[in-house]
C-alpha cells in the first residue's frame, strides 16, 4: 500500500508542470553554478602558481581546495598568503576570486543552491500534499479504503522525496562528471568520499524541509494558506536564525577586534625596542631575551584573543543550530575543508610554522643574509577529526529534525479531519 | 432479505461535535444485501456525519457502526475492506487518465490483479465513452467523474457501498444513468447506503427511506408503504414541523 501511494506520487509529479518546472530550474542553477565556481577555482589556481613562495621567503600558503567548487566557505580566507615576520604573521590578500559579483551577491555555489533553492524547492513538493488531497476529495476516497494514515503519509514521503531526490542527484553527478573532465581538477578518492558525503547531508537537508511541508500540511485546510506559512517558517530558518544567532553572541562575549589586537602588538614591538636599545646602551640586556618577552607577551594576547574568539564563534553556532539549517552549512563546509574549524586549523599551523622557522627569521635580519625556510606543508583535518568536533552532532541534529518533523506530520494526520 | 445478515448497521448512534451539535442522535440503522436504503433530510440533518462515522473519519461520541458485522471503530481498516465509498464531488486526480485513477483506486481497494482489459470493462458498464478511458480527468464533466467514482466503487467488489449526494448537480439524463447503475449493483447483491436531498429518485431507487432531521432517523419506509403514501407531502411536513430540539 505504502509503495502504491509512494509510486502515485511520483506519477502525478511526472505527469507536472510544476515538476518539470522545478527540475529544470535546478538543473539551470547547479550546472550554472558549477560552471561559474570552476572558472573560480581555476583564476585561483592560477593566482597560486604565481604567488606561491620561493624556498628564501618565510610565507606560508596554501593551495586552492577543489571542493571549494561545491562549498566556498572560508576558502578565500584560508589561501591568503601568511607571512612570517619578527613582528607578527601578516596576512596578505591571497586569492581572491576575479568575479566581483561575488561581492554583491551570495557566491552561487552548490552549498548556495540545496540550501536556499533545493529548500524551498522541497516546501513546494510537501506544502500540498495533504491538503490539496482534502480539497479534490480524494483524501476521503483514499481513506476508505483499507489503508493506515501512516502508511498514507510515509507513501507520500517516500514518493515525494524520490521525484525530488533522484533528479537532483541525477543533475549533481552529472555535473560532477563534467568538472572531472577537467585535467585542471584534481579530484582525488578522498575528495569523491567527502563530495558522497556532502551529497548525503544534502539529501538529509531536503528531507527535513519536505517533511516540514508535509506537517504544515496537515495543520492546514488549504494549500494556500500552507505556503504562505511555509515560506514564512523557510524565511526565519533560511536567512533569520542564522544571522540572528552571530548577533545574539556579540552581545554576550566581549572579543576585541583583529585591527585592535594588531595595533596593540605595535606598541609591544615599539615600547620593547626602545627599551631594548636602552638597555643594549647600558649593556644589561640582549636582544635575544627582548624578543624572548616580546613574543612571550604577544602570544599571551593572541591566546588571550583566539580563546574569546573561540568561545564566540561556539556561542554563535550553537545559537545558530536552533535551525537545522546552520548544521547543514557548519557540517558542509567542514567536510569540504573550508569551514571555520578548518580555517582555525590551518591557523593553529601557520603558527607553529612560524615557530619553527622564527630563530632563523631572527638570525636572518640580524645577519642581512637571505636564508633558505622549509616550504609550509597543510594537510586539511581528516574526517574523523571533522566529524568528532562538530559534524557528528550536526549529523545527528539533522537526523534528529527530520524525524522529530516527519513524526510531529504523523501525529497531526492521525488526528487530521478529513471530511 | 431481512433474514440476511446487514451488511451496513448502525446501532444507538450517536455524535456531538465539539462545538456542542447534536450531528447524529441515537440512529438505529440497517441496510441488507441487494437493498437501497436512502436518507433523507436537509442540509445539516445528520446524513453526511452518518456516512462519516461509516468510514471512521470522525468517532462517535455513542453507538457503534458495523459493515459485515465489524466494529468500524475497533478495527477500521478490516471493515472497511468491505465497503465502497462515492462522494458527492469526485475531484480525482486531475493529471491522470481515467485508467489510472481507476488503477491507484483499485489497488488501494486490494484489487491488485487486474488488467487494462478489466479497467475498461468496468468504465464500458458506467457507459463512459471509449475515447474518455485515456483520457485526463481534468477534462472531464461532473457527470462523467460521477461515473468514474461509481467505477472505482465497482471495481473494488465490497458487499456495501456508500454514497454521499452522488446525484447532487448531475443533468436529469446522467442522474437517470447513475440510478440505473446502481439498481444493477443492488441486483447483483450490493448493500447500498446512499445520503440525497432528492425525493423523487430516493423513491425511484430505494428500498427503504428514511428521513433524517436534526441527527435523528424521523421517519422510515418501506418501498411498498410508499407506494400508498406520498413521499413528498411527507418530507415537507417534516421538514416544517416543529424543532425536535424545541
Amino acid at each position: 500500500m505504502t509503495w502504491t501511494i509512494a509510486r502515485k506520487e511520483i506519477v502525478s509529479n511526472l505527469l507536472s508542470y510544476k515538476f518539470f518546472i522545478v527540475i529544470l530550474l535546478t538543473a539551470i542553477l547547479i550546472f550554472t553554478s558549477f560552471f561559474i565556481m570552476h572558472r573560480d577555482y581555476k583564476q585561483r589556481l592560477t593566482d597560486y602558481s604565481l604567488i606561491k613562495p620561493k624556498p628564501i621567503e618565510p610565507i606560508a600558503v596554501i593551495p586552492p581546495n577543489p571542493l571549494s567548487i561545491f562549498s566556498k566557505g572560508l576558502e578565500e580566507l584560508m589561501t591568503r598568503s601568511f607571512e612570517i615576520n619578527v613582528i607578527q604573521i601578516t596576512a596578505r590578500s591571497g586569492m581572491k576570486s576575479g568575479n566581483l559579483l561575488f561581492s554583491y551577491f551570495p557566491v552561487p555555489d552548490f552549498l548556495y543552491i540545496v540550501r536556499v533553492v533545493l529548500s524551498l524547492v522541497a516546501l513546494l513538493f510537501g506544502f500540498d500534499q495533504v491538503s490539496r488531497e482534502k480539497e479534490r476529495g480524494t483524501l476521503k476516497l483514499m481513506l476508505s479504503n483499507s489503508l493506515s494514515r501512516s502508511k498514507t503519509l510515509v507513501g507520500k514521503w517516500i514518493g515525494n522525496y524520490l521525484s525530488l531526490s533522484i533528479p537532483f542527484l541525477l543533475i549533481t553527478l552529472l555535473g560532477i562528471v563534467f568538472l572531472n573532465l577537467d585535467p585542471d581538477i584534481h579530484l582525488s578518492s578522498a575528495h569523491m568520499v567527502r563530495l558522497a558525503l556532502i551529497l548525503f547531508f544534502s539529501l538529509i537537508y531536503i528531507g527535513f524541509f519536505l517533511s516540514l511541508g508535509i506537517l504544515i500540511s496537515t495543520l492546514t485546510k488549504r494549500a494556500a494558506a500552507s505556503i504562505v506559512i511555509l515560506l514564512f517558517i523557510w524565511a526565519i530558518l533560511v536567512f533569520i536564525i542564522p544571522n540572528l544567532g552571530t548577533l545574539l553572541a556579540r552581545q554576550m562575549v566581549d572579543v576585541p577586534s583583529v585591527k585592535a589586537l594588531s595595533e596593540k602588538r605595535q606598541q609591544t614591538w615599539t615600547k620593547e625596542v626602545l627599551l631594548g636599545e636602552e638597555d643594549r646602551r647600558k649593556g644589561e640586556s640582549s636582544w635575544d631575551t627582548r624578543y624572548k618577552n616580546i613574543y612571550s607577551e604577544m602570544d599571551k594576547k593572541e591566546e588571550d584573543f583566539r580563546n574569546k574568539f573561540n568561545s564566540l564563534v561556539k556561542l554563535s553556532k550553537n545559537i545558530n543550530r536552533i535551525s537545522p539549517v546552520a548544521s547543514f552549512v557548519y557540517a558542509v563546509t567542514d567536510i569540504a575543508g573550508t569551514g571555520i574549524g578548518e580555517e582555525s586549523s590551518l591557523k593553529m599551523a601557520v603558527v607553529s610554522y612560524r615557530n619553527s622557522i622564527f630563530s632563523d627569521v631572527i638570525s636572518a635580519l640580524r645577519s642581512r643574509v637571505k636564508k633558505e625556510y622549509p616550504a609550509f606543508a597543510y594537510r586539511h583535518r581528516p574526517l574523523s577529526q571533522i566529524f568528532a568536533e562538530g559534524a557528528l552532532f550536526d549529523t545527528a541534529w539533522l537526523v534528529f529534525f527530520n524525524i522529530l518533523f516527519f513524526a510531529l506530520s504523523y501525529f497531526a494526520f492521525v488526528k487530521y479531519d478529513v471530511r | 432479505m431481512a433474514n440476511q445478515k446487514p451488511i451496513l448497521k448502525a446501532e444507538d448512534l450517536s455524535k456531538r461535535y465539539e462545538d456542542g451539535v447534536l450531528a447524529v442522535d441515537h440512529l438505529n440503522l440497517e441496510v441488507h444485501p441487494g437493498e437501497v436504503y436512502c436518507l433523507l433530510g436537509a442540509n445539516g440533518a445528520g446524513k453526511t456525519t452518518t456516512i462519516n462515522l461509516f468510514l471512521n473519519f470522525i468517532p462517535p461520541t455513542t453507538g457503534t457502526c458495523y459493515i459485515n458485522n465489524i466494529d468500524v471503530t475497533r478495527d477500521p481498516l478490516e471493515a472497511k475492506k468491505y465497503v465502497s465509498f462515492v462522494s458527492e464531488n469526485v475531484m480525482l486526480y486531475g493529471n491522470f487518465t481515467a485508467r489510472q485513477n481507476l488503477d491507484f483506486f483499485a489497488k488501494l481497494g486490494g484489487r491488485t490483479e487486474l488488467t487494462k482489459e478489466d479497467y475498461h470493462q468496468v468504465m464500458r458498464r458506467v457507459s463512459l465513452q471509449e475515447m474518455a478511458f485515456e483520457q485526463r480527468v481534468k477534462n472531464f464533466s461532473k457527470g462523467m467523474r460521477q461515473k468514474l467514482g461509481i467505477s472505482i466503487a465497482i471495481i473494488k467488489n465490497a458487499p456495501g457501498i456508500l454514497l454521499d449526494e452522488p446525484t447532487a448537480g448531475l443533468d436529469p439524463k446522467a442522474a437517470a444513468e447513475f440510478l440505473e447503475i446502481l439498481r444493477e449493483l443492488k441486483n447483483e447483491g450490493k448493500a447500498i447506503l446512499m445520503s440525497t436531498h432528492d425525493i423523487f429518485r430516493a423513491k425511484e431507487i430505494g428500498d427503504r427511506v428514511g428521513i433524517m432531521k436534526e441527527g435523528r432517523l424521523v421517519m422510515e419506509r418501506t418501498r411498498e408503504e410508499l407506494q400508498y403514501e406520498d413521499l413528498v407531502k411527507i418530507y415537507i411536513d417534516y421538514m416544517r414541523s416543529e424543532p425536535l430540539t424545541a
